[in-house]
C-alpha cells in the first residue's frame, strides 16, 4: 500500500493538486476572517465562529473534494490507465489507495483551516481563550461530512470517465446542502443530504435575534448533540466506501 | 457559421450535460420557496423577496461554475484525441470556430435562464402571489443572460489554453466568490464575474441598475469581445 500511495504522489507531480487545494482552503479562510468584529461579535467570537463556520465548510469543502477527487481519478482515465494499473495490482487496492491519498489532502486542509480560525479568533482579540473542547467538537463534525462527501465523488470520479458528471452532481449536491442550511424548519433535509451534514451537526445557535432589536437581545447557546445522527453518518461513510469499492472491483475497465 | 454551430451541436448530442442546466435551478426553485415561506414576515416584498431567494445562491456560486463546467466539456472535446488539428485544418477562421462554440455555451445560458424565470414565476403562484412582473422578470433573465455570456467567453478562453478539467472549474468558483466581493465594494458592472449577478439583480431586485442599462449592455459586449480576441490570439499563436 505504502508503494501504491507512493506511486499516486509520483502521479500527481506537477498536476498542482496541492496549490489547488492550499488557495481554495486560503480562499475559505479570508472569507472566514475578513469581517471586522466589535461588541457582541468580539465578546461572543469564539461561539459566532461555530455558529457561522459550518455554512462557509459546506460551500468549501465539497468543492474541494470534488477538484482532488476528480483531479486524481481523471489521471488513470486518460489512455485507459486503469486497466494496466488493474493488471499489476489488485483493484480494490487501487481504489483504497486514491481514496487514502486524496482524503488526506482534503483532511490536511481541513485541519489547517481549523488551525488558521483559531490563531484567527486570538488575533481578532475575541474575549476568553477558545473553548477547545467544542472546538474539537466542531473539527469532529466537519470531517465526518467531509469524508462522506469525499467518499461519494471518489466513486463517482472512478466509475465515471466523464468528469462532467461528477462535477455536476456535486455541484448539484453542494446546492441542495447549502439550501438545506437556511430550511431549519425542515431539518430532516439536512440530516437526508450528506452535504448538509454540515448543517445538520451545527451545535451551535444564535437566539434572541429580531429585525428590530438586532443584537441587543441576541444570544448564542450551545445545543445538544445528535448523537444518534453521528452514529448514523459513520455508518453510512462505511456503507457508501464498501459499495463503492464493489462497485469499481466488478466494472469493466 | 451555421455549419460549425451545427457541428457543435452534433458532438454535444447524447451528452447529458445539459440535464444539469435544467436540474440545478430547480433547487433554489424548492428550497428558496421553502425558505421564503417560513419566513414570510420578514420577507415583505413579496415577488422580489421571492426573486432574491431563488437566484442569489444560483448566481454567486452556482451558476458560474456549472457555465465553467459547460465550457471545459466544449473545449475538451477537441483537446482530445488532437482534434484541435482536425479542426484547425478546416477552412473556417479561427474566430468562427471560436464564436461557434460561444453561442452554444450562450444557448444554454439562455435556457437555464428562462428556466429560472419559468420555475420562479410558477413558485409565486403556489405561494399564493398574483400578478407577477412578467417584464421585469423577463429583464432580469434576459440581462443575466448577458451576463452570463461574460463568463462563458471568460471560461471558454481559459479552458482553451488550460488542458486540465478541473483548474478552469476551480478558477469559475472562484470567480463567482469574487463577483460577490466586488458587488459589495459597489464594482459589480464592471468586474466580468460580477455582471450576471448584476444584470440578475439578484440581491436587491427592486432597485433599477445604478448606472443605467446601456452601460451595462456597453460593458458586457466589450468583455464578450475582448475575450474572444484573446482566444483568437492563443488560437493563433498557440502549439494546439
Amino acid at each position: 500500500m505504502i508503494k501504491l500511495l507512493q506511486c499516486e504522489n509520483r502521479k500527481t507531480r506537477g498536476r498542482y493538486i496541492f496549490i489547488t487545494a492550499f488557495i481554495i482552503t486560503v480562499v475559505e479562510l479570508v472569507w472566514a476572517l475578513h469581517n471586522n468584529y466589535s461588541g457582541f461579535m468580539l465578546e461572543n467570537g469564539w461561539l459566532n465562529f461555530l455558529y457561522q463556520l459550518p455554512l462557509i465548510n459546506a460551500i468549501f469543502m465539497p468543492i474541494l473534494s470534488i477538484i482532488v477527487s476528480s483531479r486524481l481519478c481523471d489521471i488513470e482515465h486518460k489512455g485507459a490507465m486503469l486497466k494496466q494499473l488493474a493488471v499489476t495490482v489488485d483493484k480494490g487496492k487501487i481504489y483504497d489507495a486514491k481514496f487514502i491519498y486524496g482524503l488526506s489532502i482534503v483532511l490536511f486542509c481541513n485541519i489547517i483551516s481549523w488551525v488558521a480560525v483559531i490563531i484567527g479568533g486570538y488575533v481578532k482579540g475575541f474575549y476568553g481563550s477558545v473553548p477547545i473542547k467544542l472546538y474539537l467538537l466542531y473539527l469532529l463534525f466537519t470531517i465526518i461530512p467531509t469524508i462522506a462527501v469525499y467518499i461519494f465523488q471518489h466513486i463517482l470520479s472512478l466509475l465515471f470517465k466523464n468528469q462532467t458528471v461528477t462535477f455536476c452532481t456535486g455541484i448539484i449536491g453542494t446546492f441542495g446542502g447549502l439550501f438545506s442550511m437556511f430550511l431549519p424548519n425542515v431539518p430532516f433535509l439536512r440530516r437526508v443530504l450528506i452535504w448538509g451534514w454540515y448543517g445538520a451537526t451545527q451545535f451551535v445557535g444564535l437566539f434572541g435575534w429580531t429585525k428590530e432589536t438586532r443584537y441587543d437581545t441576541a444570544y448564542f447557546e450551545v445545543m445538544d448533540i445528535d448523537w444518534i445522527l453521528f452514529a448514523i453518518m459513520i455508518a453510512v461513510c462505511v456503507i457508501m466506501y464498501l459499495i463503492g469499492k464493489k462497485l469499481f472491483c466488478r466494472k469493466e475497465l | 457559421m451555421f455549419r460549425l454551430l451545427n457541428a457543435e451541436r452534433m458532438k454535444l448530442k447524447r451528452s447529458p450535460v445539459w440535464l444539469a442546466f435544467l436540474i440545478m435551478p430547480i433547487v433554489p426553485a424548492l428550497l428558496g420557496t421553502l425558505n421564503y415561506m417560513g419566513n414570510i414576515e420578514i420577507l415583505q416584498s413579496e415577488w422580489y423577496s421571492l426573486w432574491t431567494q431563488h437566484t442569489l445562491f444560483t448566481d454567486y456560486f452556482f451558476l458560474p461554475v456549472m457555465i465553467g463546467i459547460y465550457c471545459v466539456y466544449i473545449m475538451r472535446l477537441e483537446h482530445n484525441n488532437h482534434n484541435w488539428n482536425k479542426v484547425l485544418t478546416m477552412p473556417q477562421s479561427r474566430t468562427t470556430v471560436f464564436l461557434s462554440k460561444l453561442i452554444t455555451a450562450s444557448f444554454m445560458v439562455f435556457i437555464s435562464e428562462l428556466w429560472i424565470g419559468i420555475l420562479f414565476i410558477i413558485s409565486g403562484f403556489v405561494v399564493g402571489m398574483a400578478n407577477p412582473p412578467y417584464m421585469q422578470i423577463a429583464v432580469w433573465c434576459l440581462f443575466g443572460t448577458l451576463g452570463g455570456i461574460v463568463v462563458a467567453a471568460i471560461q471558454l478562453m481559459l479552458s482553451l489554453f488550460i488542458k486540465s478539467f478541473a483548474l478552469p472549474i476551480g478558477i469559475s468558483f472562484a470567480g463567482g466568490l469574487s463577483g460577490l466581493v466586488f458587488l459589495a465594494k459597489g464594482l459589480g458592472h464592471i468586474w466580468p464575474y460580477s455582471l450576471m449577478a448584476y444584470g440578475m439583480n439578484s440581491n436587491a431586485p427592486q432597485k433599477i441598475l445604478e448606472s443605467g442599462y446601456t452601460e451595462f449592455i456597453i460593458i458586457c459586449i466589450v468583455y464578450i469581445f475582448l475575450f474572444t480576441i484573446i482566444s483568437n490570439v492563443i488560437l493563433s499563436k498557440k502549439d494546439i
